[in-house]
């Protein structure tokens, strides 16, 4: 294990740590573009500069491995000068149009010049102009003109997804990103470029121009996409949801989450949920409520109806919440008939080989040992079987949250519909549903952001997330709703926020190596 | 520390006082009648509003969006007066233009002038002088009036006479290689 000193601070590193790994591991600040932790070292943007002893010439820390006894330091006036001269190089043809530009506000050419730039620039030459607002596939623009070609892009398609779609067009100062023959950027990874672009270069055209990112609030918590459950960050404000972009988190998903996660905000917007409690009304038409009421009404018709109550859980919720209903079923309702509603199941065990799997719950085995817990073992065929006879007449179904990942939602709605009482417990509005004529309640439940509840992904990893933004004041979490049913008003701790307790055995989310601390809060540099 | 001054001698007196003042009333009346008389036109007051009071060009009223030399809106919708605003009375939409050296313009720019305070932000925020404080401060309106202002009424109303033409233009810049 090679000891070194870095700025003053005696440090203890495993063999091959670069200067700048250690720097960044240990919470001192060193100036980069081109390298990134999970990517192979550039040294192409010569910014990282570090005095070592012994050495006449400054070094770059990110191709410099630590021998034994080396001495550091980036704070001395000879790496200054060289930092803040080597800033100058890459603003020589990156134009200065931050006020249109979309990375503004979270742009690392923006911060580093702040902090260790602010000279005057001493180039006379006009700027070289290049392809503005070129469309590169369905999910990404890039603008040649503000690359500062670190190629932090280049080797993500090199590395990580290994379809090398992008790649350095032409020499010196005619250089550009590009893909040959402008075949489309389209794998389903292509937005981490975007996160990983330390400049406005490459910007996503799904958050592009909607909203200033200063004008954000971020959120901690997990993607519910697929069961992989990668950690993400929401940014949010009072319009709404905005954008997704991942945490660290090595145990899950390392520093990238896929594309198809970067949608999984939309369902939560207030233009896609159900805002209010619909229940039949007295004279044949249906009428629009409060959800606590109905909740309240249907709760006094299902306690004690015995084994003609059948409750269908989808994998979408929280295991604190499938336990509070699976509890109000078998102690107040007195019937064992619950089933799961398992979408796809015969896709569940795909795998992309990076992060997105075929199951698009993110609680599948949350429901499946909820369900092991309370001694249940039902199919789905004894539901249709019930119905078809009789048996069953009322069933309560805990429905899906993030609907585009149900291909089968039209036909099962139709399947349930034939229930003389149906209470459908959803997030989102569904015309299907709000369509369906006779005994039918629907209830707004709230989505994976408003309220705090734990997912075990496909590894059984547990992870519990925390009550971030409320989008419809008005709707209820599945143990809200188990409270109302069984009777009781809401206990006030149940509408707080609850403490972030991280599970032991579990991986912590947003906790991840700790990073130099202004760029932690970005997660893209 | 202050304190507090005994009245002199003559001040308890109550005549001499109120004569003082009363002469100085009739002095300037007398002043103004004959200056008005005369035609000379000292008179300190308005007759407002057949007259009007010439403000200083630095005088913040109204906003006025400025254009460029083709009439399109200069704002780049950077938002950076909305940013600003103490106020938050400036709500803006930004929208992908078509042409790619505009790249970003704003499709709705409101202000909701009974919010705003004058402070004149918004127009030190800009950094392509698209917003200006302009000279009009009498704009009442009766019930039903429209304070919310668009695009419409900031850029093009009809007491602009086809609107301000801003003094940064892009395409200047563009060819300076700035």
């Amino acid at each position: 294990m090679p000891k070194c000193t870095i700025n003053g601070k005696e440090l203890e590193v495993a063999p091959g740590t670069t200067i700048i790994q250690a720097m960044t591991r240990n919470g001192q600040e060193i100036a980069h573009y081109c390298w990134h932790d999970a990517l192979s070292v550039a040294g192409v943007c010569r910014l990282c500069m570090v005095e070592i002893e012994g050495n006449p010439r400054v070094q770059i820390a990110c191709n410099t491995v630590i021998t034994e006894g080396m001495k550091v330091n980036n704070t001395s006036e000879k790496v200054k000068e060289a930092t803040k001269w080597g800033l100058d190089f890459h603003l020589i043809n990156h134009p200065l149009d931050c006020p249109i530009c979309d990375q503004a506000g979270e742009c690392g050419l923006q911060d580093q010049y702040m902090k260790y730039g602010k000279y005057d620039p001493e180039m006379a030459e006009p700027k070289v102009k290049k392809h503005k607002v070129v469309s590169l596939g369905s999910r990404v623009v890039l603008d040649t003109e503000r690359c500062i070609l670190c190629s932090r892009c280049v080797r993500f398609t090199d590395e990580v997804t290994k379809t090398n779609e992008l790649g350095i067009f032409n020499r010196g100062d005619r250089a550009e990103i590009g893909t040959f023959e402008n075949k489309p950027l389209n794998n389903n990874y292509s937005l981490n470029t975007v996160d990983i672009c330390p400049v406005g270069a490459l910007t996503s055209k799904d958050f592009r121009f909607r909203q200033r990112v200063w004008f954000l609030k971020t959120h901690d918590t997990i993607c519910t996409g697929c069961s992989t459950g990668c950690n993400v960050k929401l940014y949010y404000n009072k319009e709404g949801l905005f954008r997704v972009r991942p945490n660290y988190n090595e145990a899950i998903n390392g520093y990238w989450m896929c594309d198809e996660g970067r949608d999984v905000y939309k369902f939560v917007n207030k233009e896609a949920r159900l805002l209010d409690a619909k229940i039949p009304g007295t004279s044949g038409q249906s009428e629009w409520v409060l959800p606590v009421t109905a909740a309240k009404k249907a709760g006094a018709r299902l306690r004690g109806s015995g084994k003609s109550t059948a409750l269908v859980l989808t994998a979408q919720h929280s295991v604190e919440e499938y336990e509070a209903l699976l509890k109000f079923f078998k102690s107040d309702v007195g019937s064992d008939r619950v089933f799961a509603w398992q979408q796809n199941s015969e896709k569940n065990e795909e795998f992309d080989g990076l992060l997105l799997r075929g199951d698009k719950n993110p609680n599948t085995r949350g429901l499946q040992e909820s369900l092991a817990s309370a001694g249940v073992q039902t199919k789905w065929s004894e539901l249709v079987e019930g119905l078809a006879s009789g048996q069953i007449k009322t069933v309560v179904v805990a429905g899906p949250e993030n609907q585009a990942a149900f291909p089968d939602l039209k036909a099962k709605i139709l399947e349930l519909s034939k229930a003389v009482t149906l209470i459908c417990l959803t997030a989102g509005k569904n015309a299907d549903l709000e369509r369906l004529a006779g005994d039918v309640t629907l209830i707004p439940l709230k989505t994976y952001v408003e309220k705090p509840g734990t997912f075990i992904n496909f590894k059984g990893i547990r992870q519990t997330v925390k009550k971030g933004v409320e989008v419809v004041p008005n709707s209820l979490s599945l143990i809200e709703v188990s409270e109302l049913f069984a009777g009781r008003d809401l206990p006030a701790s149940l509408t707080d926020v609850q403490p972030y307790v991280p599970e032991k055995k579990g991986a912590q989310i947003g906790k991840g190596r700790v990073h130099n601390e202004s760029y932690k809060q970005r997660g893209s540099l | 520390m202050s304190q507090v001054q005994q009245p002199k001698a003559i001040t308890r007196w109550y005549l001499p006082g109120i004569l003082s003042g009363m002469g100085l009333t009739l002095r300037k009346m007398g002043g103004n009648l004959l200056s008005y008389t005369s035609g000379q036109k000292k008179m300190p007051t308005l007759n407002y509003p057949e007259e009007k009071y010439e403000y200083s060009p630095r005088f913040k009223g109204n906003h006025v969006l400025t254009v460029k030399k083709d009439g399109s809106l200069r704002c780049t919708a950077c938002m950076l007066c909305a940013t600003n605003c103490p106020a938050d009375c400036i709500s803006i939409k930004a929208a992908e233009s078509d042409d790619p050296s505009v790249e970003k313009y704003p499709i709705s720019y409101e202000i909701d002038i009974l919010r705003c305070v004058f402070c004149g932000f918004c127009e030190e925020a800009c950094p392509v002088d698209a917003i200006r404080m302009g000279p009009e401060w009498q704009t009442p309106g009766v019930n039903g009036a429209n304070f919310q202002y668009d695009i419409q009424h900031l850029a093009y109303r009809p007491q602009l006479k086809g609107g301000v033409v801003s003094v940064l233009d892009e395409t200047e810049r563009h060819k300076a290689g700035i």
